[in-house]
């Protein structure tokens, strides 16, 4: 007799597997999770329109501008909005910069190491000979520590990768919340199929990054780099952000002398999907300053069902975190749909197997992380 | 006028108890907050009649009552139990304030509580020891019976054990004051005439024996402490708010009224003995602490260990110590209340007392931030930290002390140590860390649970910064408890005459 499935995985968290293959989501999919993860997805795609702009602005306007002060005003600055960004009723940019940095960090994908290559020497070398033009001090500089700008310029790449990646995510967010509003979405496999449908819409939108110095364009990641979206963006993003991420005092308790973290970044596990709600609210630590800013954006019909709980708004951010955490399985699950070797529903036993496996390591990834907590 | 704060609550406690119509329970409380708050109101005017330079008795009343007993109706205020009035005041007001507004039996609960504001009232005026001790009783059957009807799961145990205790400390009291008078072959029971009696050492020690071991029982003093921890453990928040910020006081006050203040030969012969007895009592009740895991029992024996300080101050009888145990009575009044209201708040919030159980109740968004706040205030202040009212005290005690009982006084400031080696055990265990999984859902706490310990804690701080404004009513009284033929054994005239800092 021919077997036409594969067997069943014996995988701790086998039952998601078999989830996965029948077509459901890692998130149940309840009324109140709905509403959690449009809700919080339609204030999170507001505040990444914001951290796209501006780190747009700051690729593209403040090139090697050494000591940014305004960098958060988006070229805007005036009394008012100087006497706001002290007062911090404002979108919290830090954030943005901070996701910047751990993929830079992290690294991952094309962009990596088309940033390590000889073409982006060249022409990062090309925009800063400009940039330095007449300023003897910092051409002295440049040439005492050759590394120092290149690595800056990097940076900037990566501040404009990580602006368009949100841009496109920021959509997808915003016209999900949209189709929500009119009655068009009415569980978590359709929120999950949507972004799915939108990451693989952008999946070939090309990343590129140039800047214009004394009216000429110098093409730093030009079309031709190959770099795209999906493959180049948004899976390290996954990687560094969703899985990676960096231990934060204040949401994990770790020593670093005694080698309680990892030296090895592969197998750090601190990121979004890892993330403990509960200490966050603690100050200053950035995931709080994303929660802060998500609460001003809220949903009526999510800031209602928030109020309804035990502490109402008391424990705000933590809910905002929660609902947020929820979410990003919902855009895992998408992730994970959408590279899978082969559709989930074949009926191939090699894709199958292929897919099996495929799954299975997701999973070995997954079962430190709050995949648990969130099935309540 | 002190009448007023005898009958203000008694007459309050009439009302509600024989109105005609039942009240509601929410008119019942209203109605004691009133009579309270009234009562406090007049313990201020009382305040502002006083005057701190005169150390002798003022305002006083006499009503001849029962003359074949030598029982008269004489009241009087002076330096040392001023503060303690206004302590009673306040913090019965806080008692009633800080009760469940749902509890079962309103019209007997309150009027209860009214009967132990008065009985407490009338136990620091009595200048008549028989009456002093018909005020000293009186306030049992109502505390009794608070712990034993609105108390816990074991309250029949606890009160009963309360009873017993405390009934052997009035048995004691009553027969100190009957041989007294017996022994002098005095016809009266006023205090002032028997100030002036002078009885044979021999009785004297055997009478103030009988005062020590019966307001050593109240205070209490090691070993007969052991009431405490279960009557606090069983009473309700606001009982254990009143026991130890107000009730136990009746035993240091009786201490410095009776046994200082009758026995003054006497007691500078047992006077090293009393403050090593105060030095067991603070090492005693803080290593005991260190090893409770309910929090209000920690608390009850932290009331132990300060106690003790009292007693040392009392037996050093500097002017500056004997000042130090009065500011010590309302420290201790004021950071043991806020303490067992804050355990009531976390216990109310969470369900457990338990310090092995609790967790991360400091988390700003999930767990009881302001509580947690406070409570670190509170062990601070308790633990003598400068800046509160703790430091002030527990300074003034040692500074007053230790010219004249150098080793008991150094190994108190060891207990002292030991009060933040506990209260840190509590708030890192109980306050620190992340919240347990089991209380990520706690219901928040609303401004009335609040307001109490906030007001508390307003003075902790307030009296921490300017102390002179209780000091200054005492000094001059506490200075006159001193008797000019009293002298500490062993001790040098210039530290009996011992000035206050200027």
């Amino acid at each position: 007799m021919i077997k036409t499935s594969a067997p069943a995985s014996t995988h701790p968290l086998a039952p998601y597997i078999e989830g996965l293959k029948a077509g459901k989501t890692l998130l149940p999919d309840t009324p109140e999770n709905l509403i959690e993860v449009v809700g919080i997805l339609k204030s999170y795609g507001v505040v990444l329109d914001a951290y796209s702009q501006n780190l747009c602005y700051i690729a593209d306007q403040q090139f090697l501008v050494l000591f940014p002060f305004f960098k958060y005003f988006n070229g805007q600055v005036s009394p008012q909005k100087l006497l706001r960004h002290w007062w911090h009723d404002r979108i919290n940019f830090e954030y943005a910069e901070y996701v910047m940095r751990s993929m830079l960090w992290h690294g991952g994908g094309g962009l990596e190491t088309y940033l390590d290559s000889a073409e982006f020497q060249q022409r990062s070398q090309a925009a800063i000979a400009v940039k330095l033009k007449g300023n003897w001090l910092m051409q002295g500089l440049h040439r005492l520590f050759p590394e120092f700008l290149p690595e800056q310029v990097r940076q900037q790449a990566y501040y404009s990768a990580l602006g368009q990646f949100w841009r496109v995510m920021s959509d997808i967010f915003l016209t999900l919340s949209d189709r929500y509003d009119r009655q068009e979405v009415h569980s978590i496999p359709q929120v999950v199929d949507y972004i799915g449908a939108g990451l693989v819409a952008a999946a070939s939108q090309p990343i590129t990054f140039g800047v214009t110095l004394e009216s000429q364009r110098y093409e730093i990641i030009p079309e031709s780099a190959g770099l795209t979206f999906l493959s180049d963006t948004a899976v390290p993003y996954v990687e560094a952000i969703f899985f990676r991420g960096t231990p934060f005092l204040g949401t994990v308790s770790y020593n670093a002398q005694a080698h309680q973290i990892s030296p090895d970044q592969s197998r750090f596990d601190y990121g979004a999907l890892y993330a403990d709600p509960l200490p966050i609210g603690g100050s200053g630590i950035p995931p709080t300053l994303l929660m802060q800013d998500m609460r001003h954006f809220l949903p009526d019909y999510l800031h209602n069902f928030y109020r309804q709980s035990r502490r109402g708004e008391d424990d705000l951010r933590v809910k905002v975190c929660q609902s947020f955490q929820k979410s990003m399985f919902c855009v895992t699950t998408a992730a994970i749909v959408g590279l899978a070797p082969h559709p989930l529903d074949t009926e191939d036993l090699q894709q199958q197997q292929a897919n099996q496996s495929y799954l299975e390591t997701w999973m070995d990834r997954l079962q430190s992380s709050r995949l648990q907590e969130v099935q309540v | 006028m002190l009448s007023a704060l005898i009958w203000i609550p008694l007459l309050g406690a009439a009302l509600i108890g024989f109105w005609p119509r039942p009240l509601s329970p929410h008119r019942t409380r209203l109605v004691t907050l009133a009579v309270l708050g009234g009562a406090l109101l007049w313990t201020g005017v009382v305040g502002s009649q006083f005057d701190p330079t005169n150390p002798g008795l003022q305002l006083t009343e006499y009503l001849p009552w029962i003359d074949s007993l030598g029982l008269s109706y004489q009241l009087g205020v002076d330096g040392l139990a001023l503060p303690l009035l206004v302590l009673n005041s306040l913090l019965t007001w806080v008692a009633a304030y800080s009760s469940d507004k749902s509890l079962n039996r309103p019209r007997l609960y309150y009027p209860l509580l009214l009967l132990i504001n008065a009985g407490v009232a009338g136990a620091f005026l009595a200048q008549n020891l028989l009456l002093f001790f018909l005020f000293y009783e009186l306030e049992l059957i109502p505390l009794y019976l608070l712990i034993a009807i609105w108390g816990g799961s074991r309250r029949g145990y606890a009160a009963t054990k309360f009873l017993i205790y405390t009934a052997l400390s009035g048995i004691l009291i009553l027969s100190a004051f009957l041989g007294l008078t017996w022994l002098g072959g005095s016809n009266s029971f006023d205090y002032q005439p028997l100030l002036s009696q002078a009885l044979p050492l021999g009785q004297q020690f055997l009478l103030l024996g009988a005062i020590l071991v019966g307001f050593g029982i109240k205070i209490p003093l090691v070993p007969f402490h052991t009431w405490l921890p279960d009557a606090h453990v069983e009473a309700s928040t606001p009982i254990s708010v009143l026991l130890a910020g107000v009730l136990l006081k009746l035993g240091t006050y009786g201490l410095l009224r009776f046994g200082l203040g009758l026995f003054p030969q006497a007691w500078a012969v047992l006077a090293p003995w009393l403050a090593t007895w105060a030095a067991i009592s603070v090492l005693y009740g803080a290593l005991m602490a260190i090893a409770q895991t309910d929090m209000k029992k920690m608390v009850a024996y932290s009331s132990v260990g300060h106690m003790g300080y009292v007693l040392l101050a009392a037996a050093a009888s500097t002017p500056l110590s004997l000042l130090a145990a009065v500011f010590q009575m309302i420290s201790h009044g004021l950071i043991s209340a806020l303490l067992f209201l804050l355990v009531g708040v976390v216990y109310k919030k969470t369900g457990s007392r338990n310090i092995t159980v609790l967790r991360g109740l400091l988390n700003p968004e999930r767990g009881l931030p302001l509580i947690g706040s406070l409570m670190v205030l509170a062990v601070m202040a308790s633990a003598g930290i400068p800046g509160m009212v703790g430091f002030i005290s527990e300074f003034l005690v040692f500074r007053g002390s230790f010219p004249a009982f150098p080793v008991q006084t150094l190994l108190c400031m060891v207990g002292t140590g030991l009060t933040a080696v506990y209260f840190l055990l509590l708030v890192n265990r109980v306050f620190f860390g992340r919240l347990s999984d089991s209380e990520t859902d706690l219901p928040s706490v609303d401004w009335f649970d609040r307001t109490p310990a906030v007001i508390l804690a307003v003075l902790i701080v307030l009296l921490g910064l300017q102390p002179s404004w209780v000091v200054h009513w005492s000094e001059a009284a506490t200075a006159a408890l001193i008797p000019p033929s009293a002298s500490i054994a062993s001790h040098s005239a210039s530290v009996i005459s011992q000035e206050f800092p200027q």
